[in-house]
């Protein structure tokens, strides 16, 4: 077995430098970051290290970059890959995701020509995603060129051996997180795609393996070299552009709301809370967007929105985009149509259309129930061409995040991940000239700055947005919908990964998934009073809320034992934007708020009225916790 | 490792320490080589992550050093780092002296020595001149490694073998992680030490071979810095040094203040302050703010946003402090040799004297493929020919005359400093911990940017689960330090704030360490241990 490991440099947005900042401009100069191997990417070469002990062959790091990424093929060198690939040229640069998947597909196959002599027996590894751009959208998007599986979320590997089997055949299985939990699944062709999460630590390099990593020559490839149509890469080959970068810092003019009835603060709580984590909701109000006179609008079709469901539920999600869709399809005056895949079900069809779908697309094949992104993206995709819509919305869920690259790299149009914000307007820069098209905004560099960006060069126009951000309609069982049932053709062939099992148990959660975090400092003074008020005060503000609440802590109050490091909120512990951030006896260091500050609403509550935590919260309590909190539980529960 | 090479563990020549001595030292070495068409490998490993992370000073360097190292180098219209560095010549150059928190009294040149003047010297970071020189020997084929620390001195028979690199990938307990990787050996003919200030190996050959026999202990200063970004039309102006004696410190404290004008309207503002200072609750990072609270400073400064902090300690014991610099198969080289000047407060151009000075001993050890003490002493000579210890030799008694004006301190200190060349013989010095006393400066707390702050513009990051590379005395023991000294004084001398004294006991924070060991040399009762913690932890200087 070989594999090929896709290596991306990436700016070190973990260490930003203080001067790299622009307040004026309010963006990060991208200049004074440092360049690091992207965090994931490290892992899934220690992924593709691990599989090669159980069954060997070689590995070759490919990179498409700028000459001085080959650093990053360096590292993987030094930390076990074979042969460093780095595909360099001028033309490829200022590419989005797709002129980014075409080349590097392109260089995947001169490797297994050229490397592998032909031996399709490879598999494909990569991070999840970079943490620059963050959409996850890459590694999908070079399978959906190679025509190949793709595995995303893996966790881990397991490989039996059937000795019975005179072929001495070796089953290969890989488990990844799924939207229901954890999946176990194994690939029937190869090669295919594997994308790593949070595996293991990255591995550390040695001293003598460095040094040969050093001595080796790398392979240099242009683009002409792996015979790249030029009208796919680069800015030519790319279906869409970033028009305006912003700050997210804007937002960040707080104003501490002291308050000391605790009645009071907690309807003021459930007010902020509702209003704060909807941002959408206020923009709605706003959004008005009127047709040009003598102009019509450059794309034309409905608003489609690709739904999720469990068995006989819609997920909340999907009603959002529906949500968001009625607000675009009414300024664009066309129709909302909702997409459903899996068994023929009306009941499902009459709740999107009770939240807002004028027409329900079903495609209906039980092999369609569970997700395969091979045969789900085929569909979708002939659904596009014979309906032709002009927007296609996805959640940025598991499914979505890589159902939606997949059907953008087939359709040859736009997408943007993980959008925040969605609004028609005008565009006219130099020969562009837009008439009602989708603007997209989004968080890039680890949510340090916010770019909006268009579609360009494309038939349709695609986003995945962000769970949580649209509001969806109230729901109208008096609605009337039209319902139309397609029914695909499949080959067992399109199925190239057998489930092999699916548990339901949630994967294990992690503090930025939280939408509430209550976090404590070393304040909390003793692990008894770290325990007693913490997570209790973490369990009323969830049910108060109706949200996931969990609790975090300062490093000082894990240094000091109450509670292990996994909780760790700052600098050196994780990154978190809750809806919610309840700082309780947190002193606010710096170290700290680099961790917690993007949180929508931040409340303080700490007995040093000149406590830094306060120049960032939006409310505020002065006081001794060992009151206080319990107090607050208690007007809480009531 | 299957296509890994064996022997890749063994060096010819290896130098422990991206720093400009061994910089310098490698760039010479291979310069010979290159002329000579032998082929020798020169290894440089650095325990920062990147080329000048964990480096700091002034900085002001002389051109004539650079001439010596790489002859022509200003004439490169092409290279960014040549043409800043010339724009950054020095032509204003002022020493005041702070009576007060507002007043300051320019002293008139005539009084000033002329080795304490800066004029035509150029003011840059170290940590761009590292970055340039890494690139510069690099080119020259001297294989650099980053992330690598050396944590031990392998002395087998007698003889310096190589170093063995500190383990990766274990967790508090000191068990294996799964990314573990067991420091490994790496063997060479000679291993230059050039870990800088305090460096623990250098320490260790010198105690081994008896190299300090006869010498006064080193001592030791410590220094504190900012980078400012200032507005464009700010009053300190460019191609500017000052440099101030005074407020805010005591008489009896030994230390000097300063601000250098550098690229982008940037500015390093500094504080280095001798470590034998007697207060037990000096806090050196705090002093800064006060420093720059000072009225002239503070006009200066206006405006200014602090983009970065650092901190470092240096020697200053002087001629009678720099041991026996060879043994066999190892040269001590740069501040780990004690070779700073602590009248003029310079060691960069020291530095990379000696780097060059010992580059030029070991080309004629390969030459004679004998790599003894015997052979290795070359480097020495050529050391004491040169300018370094003639400068050292010329001012061997000045620091001393400091530690013997009890209260009057600089006041007696100064004036007496000018006949220190008279002083027959040799003073001694004490080591810098013995000086502390249950004196207090009582400072209020102020200043723009605490402690905390100044650590995260350090940039500094440590993995959260490694061991702790730094150990003070148990909690029990620290009520001792409080009846002595009325406080616990490595919560307050540590710029980092790494030790803290909470509800009765320690809490450490090694994340924060900026790596000066300031906690080791001052710890009064000498009871923190500092250790060189995981190959690519620390600061993240980019401009000190």
């Amino acid at each position: 077995m070989n594999y090929i490991v896709l290596m991306k440099q990436v700016p070190d947005i973990k260490n930003i430098p203080e001067d790299a900042w622009d307040w004026d401009k309010g963006i990060l100069k991208r200049g004074l970051l440092d360049n690091v191997c992207n965090e994931l990417d490290k892992q899934a070469i220690a992924f593709a290290v691990a599989m090669r002990q159980e069954m060997p062959g070689q590995i070759v790091a490919l990179s498409m970059g700028p000459p001085f990424a080959d650093a990053v093929l360096r590292y993987a060198l030094s930390v076990g890959a074979d042969t460093g690939v780095l595909l360099t040229d001028r033309k490829l640069g200022g590419a989005d995701t797709a002129a980014t998947a075409y080349p590097l597909a392109a260089a995947i196959r001169k490797i297994e020509k050229d490397i592998f002599k032909g031996d399709r027996n490879y598999i494909i590894l990569s991070g999840m995603q970079s943490v620059d751009g963050d959409t996850a959208q890459v590694p999908p998007q070079v399978a959906e060129e190679l025509q190949i599986a793709h595995i995303a979320y893996a966790t881990s590997f397991s490989i039996s051996r059937n000795n019975n089997d005179n072929n001495n055949n070796t089953h290969l299985y890989i488990k990844r997180i799924s939207r229901q939990g954890t999946q176990t699944v194994s690939p029937v062709t190869y090669p295919f795609m594997i994308t790593i999460t949070n595996w293991t630590r990255h591995p550390n390099a040695t001293f003598e393996r460095t040094r040969w990593a050093n001595s080796q020559r790398l392979i240099r490839w242009s683009a002409a070299d792996v015979n790249g149509d030029e009208s796919r890469i680069g800015l030519a080959g790319s279906r869409t552009t970033v028009f305006k970068i912003f700050s997210p810092r804007d937002v960040r003019t707080r104003r501490c709301i002291f308050e000391s009835d605790l009645a009071k603060m907690a309807g003021l709580l459930r007010d902020t809370y509702q209003s704060k984590s909807r941002p959408s909701v206020q923009e709605t109000a706003k959004a008005s967007y009127q047709l040009p006179k003598g102009k019509s609008p450059t794309y034309t079709g409905e608003v489609w929105v690709i739904s999720e469901h469990d068995k006989d539920e819609i997920h909340q999600a999907s009603f959002e985009l529906l949500g968001k869709a009625q607000e675009l399809a009414s300024q664009v005056g066309t129709k909302v149509g909702a997409v459903i895949i899996g068994q023929d079900d009306p009941k499902l069809a009459s709740r999107l259309i009770s939240y807002g779908a004028d027409k329900v697309y079903m495609i209906t094949d039980d092999r369609l129930c569970d997700f395969h992104p091979v045969p789900y993206s085929r569909v979708v995709c002939e659904l596009l061409d014979k309906y032709k819509p002009q927007i296609v919305l996805f959640s940025a869920t598991p499914l979505g995040r890589e159902l939606a690259p997949r059907v953008a790299y087939r359709a040859n149009s736009g997408l943007t991940a993980d959008c925040t914000a969605l609004d028609i307007i005008d565009f006219k820069r130099g020969t562009q000239d837009y008439t009602a098209i989708l603007k997209q905004t989004r968080p890039a560099l680890g949510g340090n700055i916010m770019a909006s960006i268009i579609t360009q060069n494309s038939k349709v126009q695609m986003s995945t947005v962000r769970p949580g951000v649209m509001q969806a309609m109230k729901p109208d069982e008096k609605r009337i919908g039209e319902v139309i049932k397609y029914e695909p053709k499949l080959n067992e062939s399109d199925f190239a990964v057998k489930i092999i099992s699916s548990e339901e148990i949630p994967a294990a959660s992690e503090l930025k998934d939280a939408a509430i975090l209550v976090a404590g400092g070393g304040g909390c003074k003793t692990k008894e009073g770290f325990e007693n008020c913490i997570p209790a005060l973490a369990d009323a503000l969830g049910r108060f809320l109706g949200e996931k609440a969990m609790v975090g802590a300062s490093r000082v109050a894990v240094e000091k034992g109450f509670i292990d490091r996994g909780h760790q909120v700052g600098q050196t512990g994780q990154t978190v934007k809750p809806k919610l951030y309840v700082a309780v006896g947190i002193s606010g260091a710096v170290q700290h708020l680099s961790g917690m500050q993007n949180s929508d609403i931040i409340l303080a509550i700490n007995k040093d009225p000149n406590a830094n935590i306060f120049k960032i919260a939006d409310l505020g309590m002065v006081g001794n916790f060992e009151e206080l909190v319990p107090k607050l539980i208690k007007v809480l529960n009531s | 490792m299957d296509k890994s090479k064996n022997g890749l563990n063994k060096v010819d020549v290896l130098f422990i320490g991206a720093g400009p001595a061994n910089l310098a030292g490698a760039i010479k070495l291979k310069q010979l080589l290159h002329q000579k068409g032998l082929d020798q490998s020169v290894v440089v490993i650095e325990k920062a992550e990147k080329i000048g992370h964990h480096h700091l000073s002034g900085a002001i360097i002389e051109g004539d050093i650079l001439d010596e190292l790489l002859p022509g180098w200003q004439n490169n219209q092409e290279d960014k780092f040549t043409q800043q560095l010339l724009a950054g010549r020095i032509i204003k150059d002022d020493f005041y002296f702070l009576t007060g928190s507002n007043t300051a009294f320019r002293i008139p040149d005539f009084l000033i020595p002329p080795s304490f003047q800066n004029k035509n010297a150029y003011a840059l970071s170290i940590s761009e001149l590292m970055n340039w020189l890494a690139g510069i020997a690099t080119k020259l084929g001297i294989e650099i490694y980053t992330g690598f620390a050396a944590k031990e001195i392998i002395i087998e028979k007698g003889r310096v073998k190589g170093i063995k690199l500190g383990d990766k990938g274990l967790d508090k307990e000191r068990q294996p992680l799964s990314n573990y990787a067991p420091g490994e050996t790496i063997e060479a003919k000679v291993t230059v030490l050039g870990e800088g200030s305090a460096g623990q190996l250098a320490e260790k050959v010198v105690k081994q071979f008896n190299l300090n026999h006869g010498i006064n202990p080193q001592i030791y200063a410590m220094g504190v810095k900012e980078i400012i970004k200032l507005p464009e039309n700010n009053t300190f102006g460019r191609n500017r040094v000052i440099h101030t004696l005074g407020f805010p410190l005591q008489p009896d404290v030994y230390g000097a203040g300063s601000i250098y004008s550098m690229r982008d309207n940037l500015v390093a503002v500094a504080l280095v302050v001798s470590l034998d200072w007697r207060y037990a609750d000096l806090n050196p990072q705090h002093e800064l703010q006060i420093f720059k609270s000072h009225r002239m400073i503070k006009d200066f400064l206006k405006d200014g946003e602090v983009v970065a902090y650092g901190a470092k300690t240096f020697p200053e014991g002087g001629f009678y402090s720099v041991p026996q610099l060879v043994a066999d198969g190892a040269i001590i080289v740069g501040d780990a040799a004690g070779l700073t000047n602590a009248m003029k407060r310079k060691g960069l151009r020291y530095a990379i004297k000696s780097g060059i000075s010992a580059g030029e001993a070991i080309y004629q050890a390969i030459e004679k493929q004998d790599f003894t003490a015997r052979s290795l002493k070359r480097y020495q000579d050529i050391l004491g020919e040169s300018f370094v210890m003639k400068e050292l030799n010329a001012s061997r008694n000045y620091r001393q005359i400091f530690s013997r004006t009890g209260r009057l301190g600089n006041y007696l200190g100064i004036p007496l400093s000018f006949f220190q060349s008279w002083v027959p013989g040799k003073l001694d010095t004490k080591p810098s911990y013995e000086g502390m006393r249950k004196a207090h400066l009582k400072r209020q707390l102020i200043g723009d940017i605490d402690r905390l702050t100044a650590v995260s513009l350090s940039g500094t990051t440590h993995r959260e689960d490694e061991p702790s590379h730094v150990a003070t005395c148990e909690s029990s023991q620290a009520g001792e330090c409080f009846r002595d000294f009325g406080c616990y004084p490595c919560t307050l001398f540590c710029p980092a704030e790494v030790y803290k004294f909470e509800d009765g006991k320690f809490v450490l924070s090694p994340s924060n360490c900026l790596h000066c060991q300031t906690c080791r040399l001052k710890c009064p009762r000498q009871l923190i241990r500092w250790e060189v913690p995981e190959g690519g932890d620390g600061p993240r200087y980019r401009v000190m």
